[in-house]
């Protein structure tokens, strides 16, 4: 399982965690309830789960209240994440070439 | 039945040929393998009484043989053949005959005068069959009228002809004729036998054949009588309830003839309609009346399929959960930024840790159980089959039962130790996700701060996204799949090829386009097509945020609601091919093809109107008339109402009945080509000659005679 890492972007205006895939990298804000951008990112995950299974790891070192959000936030995700792979796998939904 | 009444045995004269030599085993052999029931041994001026003897005696009852001669007669200075064949009774005195006439001569050399082939045969109960016109070396009319004034029976003397069609002529001209194979090659026996002439009626003894020769009515009758007559009292007409007519219908070949007008074809519906009551199924067979395209339903009136007949899934429930399915909302990001912003203070539940556990994945587990659950549910519901199936306990026996039994339950034991392990898992994870959820809410509730969310939302939302994709995949898997098309075989175009009534089928996946194709169901066509675009449409826009805005667009296509599983999108295309090729059959070919059907069906009763409508001579000859023939053969009924020649006359019927019409009204007669004649059923009229009415009333009746090869129906 490939681990990836998730950020913290912490702005003037918004703070927002960033999830990285290669050179790919998706973006939760978190000051704001936007769930539409919040689905384009499942998506985009959900896109990337079927090419191989992998999770998130936090690089944060503030301990302020985004990094506990963050912390939470990656740990639940992480497990949904492993859910959904075995959900893939188990209907072959996978793409095995790639 | 057929007979040869000119066969050689031997090579008796020089010029014969060496293969003409047969010895009786052979012949025996040979004879077996034809449809020859009657032969005369006829070899040039020779009889071997041995030979015929143990010919005689192989042929037991299977086929008759006959004693007989073909003598070099001298009338004039000229040379002709007679063959004389003579009842098998005086086969002894006729031999002796032979031997005392060739005494001192050969085969060769020996020649003989009409006047003493007369006197030295006649009194063997002879027929003389003279050698005639084109069947060289020939009598002349003359010498044929001379002979006729010799012997004792007129009727006794036939011109033989060299086939059918110079026989049929003779006969039309009022002369016996017949022909036969004078074989000059025993090789070739077996082919040159299927042109030999037919012997409609099937004759004993000589005899009978000699009474045939002379139209014995009581002998035709005996014979025909040997085939079962039913006599039947019809009242046919609606003009005139009250009018009967009487008719005999034989398990043969029964014509009903007449001018039109006549009644035929309500005599034919009123015997239909006696057999139906009489519990034969049947129906009046009239080639107008039906298509080929009406009896092959090509416009598919009452064609229907379903894509299961073809291996192929409806999908009716994953289109169902397609059309039903809905977003899945996430966990807001405010909720955990109002969850983090407040510092938990309560002493309690800051000591409340489960509230701070992960949930665990649940459906994997539950998916892991169900699969557990599935194979214990099969290899159960086998155990239940074989118990209740007698049959399989009954062939395998007990020992293999009870170990097969022994085997099951130890598969049973294992399946149901993993499925109590599995179900253990998933209630437990169950219970501790339910545990997590219900202490996150009561210490919301307890101190009045803000829920800790414990999913992201991410598990629900692809769930979601993926049992869509799930079905779909199946849905346009399915909907890809091709259908062989149905091929049924319709009949013989003869040079043209068989004929084949084509069904294509077809999933509308959105693309296909071709106006020849209907739907098999009650939908229509566009909403078919559209609705097959919109899956493909959904399934481009499975990961995206607009998926349930195109999920809404496919229940929006316009018919639809009509589309709930994949026979819904059939479409199908039904035509005529030959070939592969789609052919277009005309309407003689149809009326061919349908006509040819009717007589492939196994039924104990044919009635047909007027089957000659739309078919041309050849094809009545060759292929309808010996069809009808075999089925006669079979003893069964056919009962046909013509005005051709071909088949009231080719067919040689055992009964004719025509009817008749003059200003007093309507007369009924019967008859057949034997007697050759026509009774009135009321005796009002008298008896009509059934060759001049045939020829005069059928269309084509002339060609008819003059081309037949037939014995015994002549006059």
């Amino acid at each position: 399982m490939e681990t990836h890492k998730a950020t913290i972007n912490r702005e003037n205006a918004k703070t927002s965690l960033c999830l990285s895939i290669g050179d790919r990298e998706f973006e939760i804000i978190l000051t704001e309830d936007k769930p539409n951008e919040v689905k384009s990112v499942f998506n985009q995950l959900l896109l990337e789960l079927k090419n191989r299974e992998f999770n998130f790891v936090l690089e944060d070192s503030n301990e302020d209240l985004f990094y506990h959000i963050c912390l939470e936030y990656i740990s639940q995700l992480n497990a949904e994440l492993s859910s959904i792979y075995n959900e893939l796998k188990d209907y072959d939904l996978l793409n095995l070439d790639e | 039945m057929k007979i040869d009444i000119h066969v050689h045995t031997k090579k008796c004269k020089a010029g014969d040929s060496e293969h003409r030599y047969i010895n009786a085993e052979h012949f025996d052999e040979i004879i077996r393998l034809t449809d020859v029931k009657i032969l005369a041994i006829t070899n040039h001026n020779h009889f071997d009484l041995v030979q015929y003897q143990e010919i005689f005696n192989l042929a037991q009852n299977d086929y008759q043989i006959w004693p007989g001669i073909e003598l070099d007669i001298v009338e004039g200075g000229r040379r002709a053949h007679l063959i004389v064949v003579v009842n098998p009774k005086n086969v002894e005195p006729f031999s002796q005959k032979i031997n005392e006439l060739l005494n001192g001569k050969t085969s060769d050399n020996f020649t003989i005068t009409l006047e003493e082939t007369v006197k030295n045969f006649d009194s063997y109960d002879p027929i003389y069959i003279a050698h005639y016109q084109a069947k060289a070396p020939n009598l002349l009319d003359e010498d044929v009228n001379k002979l006729i004034g010799l012997v004792s029976n007129k009727k006794r003397v036939l011109k033989e002809a060299t086939n059918s069609i110079s026989a049929g002529i003779y006969i039309s001209h009022g002369h016996n004729s017949i022909y036969g194979s004078d074989i000059h090659n025993w090789n070739e026996y077996i082919d040159i036998s299927s042109s030999l002439p037919d012997l409609r009626l099937p004759v004993e003894s000589f005899e009978q054949f000699c009474f045939l020769l002379e139209k014995d009515v009581a002998t035709i009758n005996t014979i025909l009588d040997k085939k079962t007559k039913e006599s039947i009292e019809l009242f046919p007409f609606y003009s005139d309830p009250f009018e009967s007519v009487n008719v005999s219908v034989y398990n043969d070949i029964n014509i009903i003839f007449g001018s039109k007008g006549t009644g035929k074809s309500d005599i034919l519906h009123a015997l239909s309609k006696y057999y139906n009551d009489l519990g034969f199924k049947n129906k009046v067979y009239e080639s107008s009346a039906k298509t080929l395209e009406v009896t092959y339903d090509l416009k598919g009136h009452t064609f229907d399929k379903n894509v299961l007949e073809f291996d192929i899934a409806e999908c009716t429930q994953e289109l169902k959960d397609i059309r039903n399915s809905s977003e899945k909302n996430i966990t807001s990001l405010s909720s955990y930024l109002r969850y983090f912003s407040i510092d938990q203070t309560n002493k309690i539940s800051k000591k409340l840790k489960v509230q701070d556990f992960t949930p665990l994945d649940e459906p994997t587990s539950a998916r892991d159980f169900n699969e557990i659950a599935t194979s214990l549910e099969q290899v159960q519901n086998f155990i239940k089959y074989i118990d209740s199936d007698e049959l399989i306990q009954e062939i395998i026996g007990s020992e293999l039962y009870l170990e097969l039994k022994f085997v099951i339950e130890k598969i049973l034991i294992r399946l149901k130790t993993e499925s109590e392990k599995r179900i253990i898992d998933l209630r437990s994870i169950s219970l501790f996700n339910q545990i997590i959820n219900v202490f996150v809410e009561e210490i919301a509730k307890k101190t009045g701060q803000p829920q800790k969310p414990i999913s992201t939302g991410f598990g629900k939302y692809a769930s979601n996204r993926i049992k869509i994709e799930k079905d779909l995949r199946k849905v346009l898997v399915n909907i890809s799949k091709t259908i062989p098309p149905i091929v049924e075989y319709v009949g013989n175009l003869g040079d043209k090829g068989k004929l084949y009534c084509q069904t294509n089928l077809v999933i509308q996946d959105g693309k296909f386009i071709n106006s020849d194709f209907t739907p098999v169901k009650k939908v229509t066509k566009n909403p078919q097509r559209n609705f097959a675009n919109a899956l493909d449409v959904v399934f481009k826009y499975l990961y995206t945020n607009t998926l349930f805005e195109k999920i809404t667009e496919l229940n929006q296509v316009e018919g639809s609601e009509a589309i709930n599983n994949l026979s819904d999108l059939l479409i199908f295309h039904r035509h005529f091919s030959i070939n592969g090729n789609k052919y277009a059959p005309s309407s003689g070919e149809s009326s061919m093809v349908l006509l040819h059907n009717e007589l492939l069906e196994e039924k104990e009763i044919y009635i047909i109107d007027e089957p000659e409508k739309s078919l041309g001579n050849d094809y009545i000859s060759n292929v309808i008339v010996p069809m009808l023939k075999e089925k006669a053969q079979a003893g069964r009924k056919i009962i046909i109402a013509t005005h051709d020649a071909n088949i009231a006359v080719r067919t040689l019927p055992y009964n004719s009945i025509y009817r008749e019409h003059d200003i007093k009204g309507y007369y009924t007669y019967q008859g057949n080509p034997f007697t050759n004649s026509l009774v009135c059923n009321n005796s009002l009229k008298s008896d009509l000659d059934w060759k001049e009415i045939s020829m005069k009333t059928l269309e084509g009746g002339k060609g008819a005679f003059g081309e037949r090869g037939k014995i015994y129906g002549n006059s």
